[in-house]
């Protein structure tokens, strides 16, 4: 892994520069691009709305990658992933019609239910001890969480993915793992204080300062391209 | 709290970071500052999207979608 990561480092800096040189080049938001012709998030989730099975499954062929990924990154099971995954888009189909574009993108809404799914998942399976293990194992091996299993080349085949990374990486690794804990495991702060033994108040700091730097960051990404 | 304490408090809030004695007070501030709070907020849950876009996507079992799908259809049949 090691290794991996410091060639990986060493490479870096050229080929961000080729990518989002080209990035500029056409309209790049948070959301991922889409072929041009597709339907968009927003015509699936109407279609959803209308009980149209065919848009479920376009989204789901769409998006079950980025939702599974999520799951995975909070539960660590790759067979209760795929089981909450299927429930998700369940509840998506039950749900779609509390869904309000005016309140924000699909995805969004999509991404907050798999993650407070993936929560409840994780404590009610009993599995938080466990998780809790390997998330701690996985802190030591490698304290930058948000490079866990990803190599440089991997970065690179999204543009939106590697951008996002950009702002995230370049928060110290004390506000990344605070947000890590936060936001993937669903801790407060006063769990995270205990978990890092480190005071309350540093904690939020630790939060709001790297929260604040990743929305700015964010902000002047979509400004920018 | 002035509006850009609640700004800050607004990211914590979204994912679900707030502790229980801040979030009377930010329940409070989002009271007094009405639909500037409320368009904010609304624009905070992108981090939710950002942070999920920032992972590698993981492959699913290709029996879920199938598995989803003929519930889906047999739930709009019944």
């Amino acid at each position: 892994m090691r290794p991996t990561k410091l060639i990986a480092s060493t490479r870096r800096k050229p080929k961000k520069r080729v990518r989002l040189a080209k990035s500029r080049a056409r309209p790049l938001t948070v959301a991922p691009q889409l072929e041009p012709g597709a339907p968009s998030d927003l015509d699936l989730m109407r279609g959803i709305q209308a009980e149209d099975p065919d848009a479920l499954s376009q989204l789901y062929d769409r998006y079950n990658g980025i939702l599974k990924a999520l799951i995975l990154r909070v539960i660590h099971n790759e067979a209760e992933a795929d089981d909450l995954l299927q429930e998700i888009f369940m509840e998506i189909w039950n749900q779609a019609k509390n869904f309000s574009a005016q309140k924000g993108k699909p995805l969004g809404w999509m991404v907050t239910l798999a993650r407070r799914r993936a929560i409840d998942g994780l404590r009610k399976k009993q599995a938080y001890a466990r998780a809790e293990e390997r998330l701690k194992n996985e802190t030591e091996q490698q304290p930058d969480a948000w490079v866990h299993n990803t190599t440089e080349e991997e970065i690179l085949l999204s543009d939106t993915r590697a951008l996002i990374r950009k702002v995230i990486k370049s928060l110290p690794p004390a506000q990344q793992q605070a947000i890590d804990l936060a936001f993937f495991k669903g801790m407060s702060q006063r769990e995270i204080a205990a978990k890092t033994n480190t005071p309350l108040g540093t904690v939020k700091t630790r939060l709001e300062l790297g929260l604040k730097k990743i929305y700015d960051g964010l902000k002047e990404l979509r400004d920018e391209l | 709290m002035n509006f850009s304490e609640f700004q800050n408090r607004s990211r914590l809030y979204v994912i679900g970071a707030l502790e229980p004695e801040e979030l009377e007070e930010f329940e409070k501030a989002r009271k007094k500052f009405g639909k500037k709070a409320e368009d904010f907020i609304t624009k905070c849950y992108a981090l939710h999207e950002a942070f999920a876009l920032s992972l590698r996507p993981a492959k699913a079992s290709g029996a879920i979608k199938d598995r989803l799908m003929a519930m889906v259809r047999g739930k709009k049949e019944a």
